[in-house]
Parts: C-alpha cells; sequence; structure tokens
C-alpha cells in the first residue's frame, strides 16, 4: 500500500517541483491565447506523432514521461525548432513566436488546470457536479460534499486537465490512492465498510462514508474486502455528454484552494 | 503489538464527535489540543502510566519521516488517535498508535518556504498556516480544504511560521519577519467562515498612543509575533509576545522605549482591544524577542491567591506579573552570565549597566543573542510547584552597523555569535515561581550548546526535555536525577508532547526530519493475520 502511494504521490508531487524549477517563464506559457493557437500548431504537425492531445504515438507520450524526466521549456522550444537529428523528429518550421505557442500547448498538458483553459461552461458544470452528475456524493469542495472520495477544493491548483478528464471517464487508471473500497469484519463480529486511507500488514485506517476514522489494529480484524479499482462509478463515458463532461471539467478546472491570481498579459498576438 | 480484550469492543473512532472548546479547556491527558496542550502553556499533562519508576524502560514506538524537512519546529496535536504534524507549507495526520500516514496537504502554491510550529484544532477542523501567510482550515478526518484566507503579505516582508491558537469561535495567527523590518500584528479569523474578526498590531501607527516612543523607523518597528499565545478564559483575554524592535542592534534612529516590541500583550478576545502591556526589554538592541511562553497559574502569592503569568525571558530574567492588570511583582536572573542589567526596579524596569550596547568593533553582553531561553516551551507542574525552563549560559560579542537600514532586505544593523572559545552550556533548570529560587539543574554536556527543544511534564512525575545532541531525556520532576535518554541522531528544534491511544501512553517529538514516538517496552505478539479478499 505504502509503495502505491508513494508511486501515486509521484503523479502529482514533481509537477510542483517542475514549477519551481522552471524561471523565467516565458509569457505565453499559461497564456489562454497562445495555448489555443498552440493546439491549432500542435494539430496540424505534431499530432500525427504525439497524438492530439499528447498521449503518444510514434513519438513519446508528452503527458506522462515529463513526470520523471521533466523537461522545461526552454527545453521543448531547443528541440521544437532544431528536432531530433537522427530521432524521426523532424525540425518544425515554426517561427519563434509560433514555437512558444506549441510549447505554451504542450505545458498545459501537464500544468494544473487552472493555468489552461478548459473549454464549457463551469456554471452549468457547477450544477452537474452537485446535481445530475451525482459527484458530490463522494467529493467535497469547501466542506461541502460527501466524505468517501478526494476532496477536489484544490483539484484545478493540482491536476492538469487531460488528467481530470481521464480522472472522471477512466477511474481505475487514475489510481485509487488512500480511497480503496474497503470492508471489514472484526473478530469482535462487528462490520465496518469505507475506504482505506492507508493500509499496511499491521494496521488500517478506515473511513466511513459519514467521515468518521476508524484506526485498526490487523489484530482486531477477521476478514478484509479490498476492491481492486476505484469505487467511482465507470459509466461517466455514457452517463455525461460531451458538451456536459466539458463542463464538469470547466468547474473542476477552476478549483484552487486560493484565489487565482489573474495572468500578466502575454507578449505578441 | 500486545492485544487488549478490550480493542476488541472499543474501537478508536476518531472521527466521531467535535474537539470542543471545553475539551480544550480541560487540559491535557490522551489527547494534546493546542501546541502548549492546554490554554495556559503549563505543558503538564495528566497522564501517568509512564513513571519514575518505568520510564527507563521507554523505547521508539514508531518514527515517521517527512521529506525534504530541515529543524522541523512541528509540535504534535493529538486527538483520538490522530496526530497532526506540520513542516513547511504541509499538514499530515498521522495514526498515533503507528506514525502511519493517514493523509496530507501540501500547498504547492505557496509562495514561500518557511518553518512551522503546527496546527490547531477545534470543532471539525485542523488549522495552520502557510510560508505566506494563508491561514488553512482542513477537515481533521478526510483533510478536505474548508476555506483558506490569506492575512498578510509576503511583500512587506512577512512570512508565516506561528501554531495558530483556536478558541471558542475564533483562530489567532501571528506573523514573522522582525528581523527584516516590517509592522507585527495578531489576527484573529473566524473559525466557520475564514473572515477577519480583528487585528492589532505590536507597534502603533504614526500619532497613535506609544508611537511618541520611537523615531524615525516605526513603520517598520518588527514586534513580530511568531510564536502562539495563551489565553484566560475567565478574563477573556489573550497573552501574546512581541518580538524584537529593528533594526535588531543599532538603535540610533530608534530612541525611546520602542513600544510594544519585546513586551508582552494582554488583548481582549473579543476584539483584540489592549487591556495592559509589559515590557520586558525596552528600546532592545540585542534581539531579545519576547517570543518564550506566557505561562499562566494561579498560586498563593504573597499570602493571597493570584491570577499570575510566568516568563522566562530571552534578556536572562524570570518575571512574574499579575495576568489581570499587568502589574510587575517579581523578577529574578534566570542565568548567571547576565551582565546588561544589574537587576529590574520596582515598575519592572532594567537597570542598565552603561557600554553594553552593540558597538562596531564587537562588544561582549551576556546572555547571548539566543537569550537565556528563548521559544522552547517550558512546563509548570502542578504537584511539583516547579517550573521547568531550558536555560543557556552564554555571552555574545555583538556588533553593530550604522548603515542605512534597509527594511525588507534581512538588514539587522549588527549581528552576535560567540567567540568560539566562549561556547555557552544549557541546563535544564527548576524554579519555584514563587520566589524565583532554583531548585534543580540538568545540565547538557555538550560540546555545541544549540538546543532548541523545550520541556513537558506529566503526572507520573517525570519531565522531558531535548538535549542539543538529539538525545530525548527523562529526569524527575522533582530532583531532575536522570531515568532514560534515546538519541534520535540530529538536531532537535521542536518540544516533546505526551499523549495516549487505546490506553497506552506515549511521548513524541519532531526531530529535524521526523516525528519520533516512545512508549514503555512491550514483547512482540504472535498476531493472526486476517483474511484478505480482493474483489
Amino acid at each position: 500500500m505504502y509503495r502505491i502511494a508513494v508511486l501515486l504521490l509521484g503523479l502529482v508531487l514533481p509537477l510542483a517541483a517542475q514549477h519551481e524549477n522552471e524561471k523565467p517563464k516565458h509569457p505565453f506559457v499559461g497564456d489562454p491565447a497562445a495555448i489555443e493557437a498552440g493546439r491549432a500548431l500542435f494539430a496540424g504537425g505534431c499530432a500525427a506523432c504525439h497524438g492530439a492531445e499528447g498521449q503518444g504515438g510514434r513519438g513519446p507520450n508528452l503527458r506522462e514521461r515529463i513526470y520523471w524526466h521533466p523537461v522545461d521549456e526552454e527545453t521543448l522550444y531547443r528541440v521544437i525548432q532544431k528536432g531530433v537529428p537522427g530521432g524521426g523528429m523532424p525540425a518544425a518550421q515554426l517561427s519563434e513566436d509560433q514555437t512558444w505557442q506549441v510549447v505554451a500547448f504542450v505545458r498545459s498538458l501537464t500544468a494544473p488546470a487552472i493555468e489552461s483553459p478548459a473549454p464549457g461552461n463551469p456554471l452549468a458544470g457547477e450544477a452537474l457536479f452537485w446535481g445530475k452528475g451525482g459527484c458530490g456524493e463522494c467529493h467535497s469542495i469547501r466542506g461541502r460534499g460527501g466524505k468517501l472520495g478526494p476532496d477536489l477544493t484544490n483539484v484545478g491548483a493540482t491536476r492538469p486537465l487531460p488528467q481530470l478528464r481521464q480522472d472522471i471517464l477512466d477511474p481505475d487508471a487514475s489510481g485509487v490512492n488512500g480511497y480503496k473500497s474497503v470492508s471489514v469484519v472484526l473478530r469482535s463480529g462487528a462490520t465496518l465498510a469505507g475506504v482505506a486511507r492507508n493500509r499496511t500488514n499491521y494496521s488500517l485506517e478506515l473511513q466511513e462514508a459519514n467521515g468518521s476514522l476508524h484506526l485498526l489494529s490487523m489484530s482486531e480484524i477477521q476478514e478484509i474486502k479490498l476492491s481492486k479499482g476505484s469505487p467511482m462509478p465507470k459509466d461517466y463515458a455514457q452517463r455525461l455528454n460531451k458538451v456536459e463532461l466539458d463542463d464538469i471539467l470547466a468547474y473542476l478546472s477552476r478549483q484552487s484552494a486560493r484565489p487565482i491570481e489573474p495572468k500578466k498579459e502575454a507578449r505578441g498576438n | 503489538m500486545i492485544r487488549h480484550p478490550l480493542l476488541l469492543v472499543f474501537l478508536s473512532v476518531a472521527g466521531l464527535g467535535q474537539v470542543r472548546y471545553e475539551d480544550i479547556l480541560r487540559g491535557p491527558a490522551e489527547n494534546w489540543l493546542t501546541y502548549a496542550g492546554d490554554f495556559q502553556a503549563q505543558r503538564h499533562s495528566a497522564l501517568k502510566q509512564i513513571t519514575t519508576a518505568n520510564a527507563g524502560s521507554l523505547v521508539p514506538k514508531w518514527v515517521h519521516h517527512i521529506p525534504k524537512a530541515n529543524g522541523l519546529r512541528t509540535n504534535p496535536i493529538v486527538y483520538n488517535g490522530v496526530m497532526y504534524v506540520t513542516a513547511s507549507n504541509e499538514l499530515r495526520a498521522l495514526d498515533a498508535r503507528t506514525g502511519t500516514l493517514i493523509w496530507q496537504y501540501k500547498d504547492t502554491r505557496s509562495k514561500k518556504e518557511a518553518v512551522n510550529r503546527g496546527a490547531a484544532i477545534l470543532g471539525d477542523r485542523v488549522f495552520f498556516v502557510t510560508g505566506d501567510i494563508h491561514l488553512v482550515a482542513l477537515d481533521r478526518r478526510t483533510g478536505g480544504v474548508i476555506w483558506e484566507k490569506q492575512y498578510g503579505k509576503v511583500e512587506d516582508g512577512l512570512y508565516a511560521s506561528s501554531a495558530p491558537l483556536a478558541l471558542k469561535d475564533q483562530v489567532l495567527v501571528g506573523v514573522a519577519g522582525g528581523d527584516t523590518g516590517m509592522r507585527g500584528y495578531i489576527t484573529s479569523i473566524s473559525a466557520s467562515t475564514g473572515e477577519e474578526l480583528w487585528r492589532t498590531y505590536t507597534i502603533p501607527a504614526k500619532g497613535e498612543p506609544g508611537s511618541e516612543t520611537w523615531g524615525k523607523l516605526i513603520e517598520y518597528g518588527g514586534g513580530a509575533t511568531w510564536l502562539s499565545g495563551t489565553y484566560d478564559p475567565e478574563l477573556n483575554l489573550v497573552y501574546w509576545t512581541a518580538g524584537n524592535a529593528w533594526p535588531d542592534f543599532f538603535g540610533r534612529d530608534r530612541e525611546g522605549d520602542n513600544l510594544y516590541s519585546s513586551s508582552l500583550l494582554a488583548l481582549d478576545a473579543a476584539n483584540g482591544k489592549m487591556k495592559w502591556y509589559f515590557q520586558f526589554t525596552p528600546h532592545d538592541t540585542h534581539d531579545w524577542d519576547a517570543q518564550a511562553w506566557p505561562v499562566l497559574v494561579d498560586l498563593p502569592y504573597r499570602g493571597k491567591m493570584r491570577k499570575l503569568v510566568l516568563h522566562a525571558n530571552r534578556n536572562g530574567f524570570l518575571y512574574v506579573l499579575d495576568r489581570v492588570t499587568g502589574e510587575y511583582l517579581n523578577a529574578t536572573p534566570l542565568v548567571e552570565k547576565l551582565d546588561w542589567a544589574s537587576g529590574i526596579d520596582a515598575k519592572g524596569r532594567p537597570i542598565l549597566v552603561p557600554g553594553k550596547d552593540p558597538t562596531a568593533t564587537g562588544n561582549r553582553v551576556c546572555p547571548s543573542v539566543r537569550g537565556a531561553t528563548n521559544w522552547m516551551s517550558p512546563s509548570f507542574d502542578p504537584v511539583t510547584g516547579l517550573f521547568y525552563v531550558m536555560t543557556l549560559e552564554q555571552c555574545d560579542v555583538y556588533t553593530s552597523s550604522s548603515l542605512d537600514p534597509e527594511p525588507k532586505k534581512n538588514f539587522s544593523g549588527g549581528g552576535a555569535g560567540p567567540k568560539p572559545a566562549d561556547i555557552g552550556e544549557f541546563f535544564l533548570r527548576a524554579y519555584d515561581p514563587k520566589t524565583g529560587a532554583k531548585k534543580w539543574e540538568y545540565p547538557v554536556v555538550t560540546p555545541t550548546a544549540d538546543a532548541w527543544a523545550g520541556t513537558v511534564s506529566t503526572a507520573g512525575g517525570v519531565v522531558f526535555f531535548g538535549d542539543d545532541q538529539g538525545q530525548l531525556v527523562a529526569v524527575d520532576a522533582r530532583n531532575g536525577e536522570h531515568l532514560w535518554h534515546f538519541g534520535m541522531g540530529e538536531g532537535l528544534t521542536a518540544s516533546p508532547i505526551t499523549d495516549a491511544v487505546d490506553g497506552k501512553q506515549y511521548v513524541a517529538i519532531a526531530s529535524a526530519t521526523a516525528i519520533f514516538s516512545f512508549g514503555l517496552f512491550e514483547p512482540a505478539a504472535r498476531e493472526p493475520a486476517p483474511k484478505i479478499k480482493l474483489q
């Protein structure tokens, strides 16, 4: 369990580290207009090999390898401009500004969602989140909502938009660190059910749907039933149409524990 | 692990119930609910499973490392078996029996890395500050964010490191940065909504009463509020200390007493208004912040019961004040190496020895810049009636600089430090607060004299403290005799606490990079493993 915890933490924490190490930032990075321009350029010239959302194909995945070996913006710029001689990637025929737009788009794939524009209507997404989507039954935002799933108050400030999309459409792929469904039968005969916030060979920290935490020693437990995957419903691809999904993503991408700082005006464009 | 039959029917249900204000009022036993254990900062626990007879069989129960931590200052909070500890911009909830991480919250968008002294707890919430001066309220069970409130700006020369103080429906917080030119304040924030309720500055604005005690630099006067405070529920008064005047070592441009730097402030908890103040070190030029704990005790004093506040001050004196009125009652030397003042006069003002200001070439003055004691927590044991304080016998060479002060640039107008052959020595000392008399002392023999850990005393008659070689030490509260020690292998910059889960008492402390928890030795038992089914 702990190994899983460490691995999954790795999905989020290096993003933060990456931010701190990347100075100075080019003004296009994080600029919505530049990212959209970059998206179009990427679709035209890069997506054939790297995938439309940078998920990889003939060329490398630009979303996940970066967790282990983050590439800084200057390096991205250089690789786009010069290509990878002998490695199959041609030099892009792009101006300086266009290259930075592509960098801004690639960067947005791994940057926290609040740093990138999200298509969709956040107000409609809010209504869906707390209504038809049923998200608030398990997830909380600023103290409102359920206790079984991860708190989402700061999710836009910590997770990239493509990751959020995957979280909704394929929860098992996103991992369930600290939120695996668990039910236990105690040696006393009592039963408990909820999520395992942590579990080792020796102890289990079980959280019930009402938020109650139970600190259990394994010696107290007769039997543990654990779900393999995420307890989150797996059918959101059917339950939500594309517009609704974009709306929820727009709402989630704006969730930040501290206020979102306005972007400085970008150069050019 | 020993199996307790009771465990089979009684589960540690950490999520039920609320941490009520009344729970904090009861003082520390199984739970440790404020930085100092209670509102009075007595740091004395009712737990007595660990005694002078069995302390020798204490062993480490678990260690929880915090990656990238360095010089942890956190004071654990424990409620119903869950321990809350902090590091820079981070709060972790641990299983207090095992050290296992239950959840963590890291504010990755903070603009400032800073030491952090710990959390506060109230209701269903746990609170901590970020380095860049946000107070964060989290659901104490799930770690979910309930609100986050910015209460200061890094751009103003400030940062935050103090443990919040939660009482009734408010959370009090302070600011750090007093060595760089800033204006200190204490802010009250609503525990429910995150709204700011009141703010009281430790340095008056130009034209306000007290401003006449300043020269040119009042707007950057300092008076940081980087420790936490104490509280008297009957008087509804909060006691909070203010740091040094700025520039620390050069006083030419700030002639006067420099109110309310290096002072203890008594504030009305309802609105922050100052009921009284007491300045320990007027016109401080030795960086003697008043940041040591104002410990609230009720004692028969000179023939009648009085509400007192004890303050072991960095300037070398142990003060006793009436906490209702702020009346000065007594001051006695904490240390022998004390030469800047020959005593304290009848009004509580130091009787200065001439020629003890810092100079351009350096002036040896006692005590040292780190003080005769500092923010390491003292404790008061109502059974022995003794006040336990970590004290440093050391003198420093103080230099001053007449360079034009530059606020917000880490300019302190000089500096201080010991000569290499003049390194001091720490002592754990027990004082009778009624007389100031030293009853016993335990010398901490090490070559470095670099201790920052305080004490906790217990109903089991044991005082725990940390020394500057990374040892947690247990001594007999009555006479200071050594009972036990354990080396954690790195420096200590935090004070120990004690808690209990499922009937077992623990003693916990942060080392530089980890949280340690100790308990009485129990042989490992063969335990049946549960059946695990994956579905």
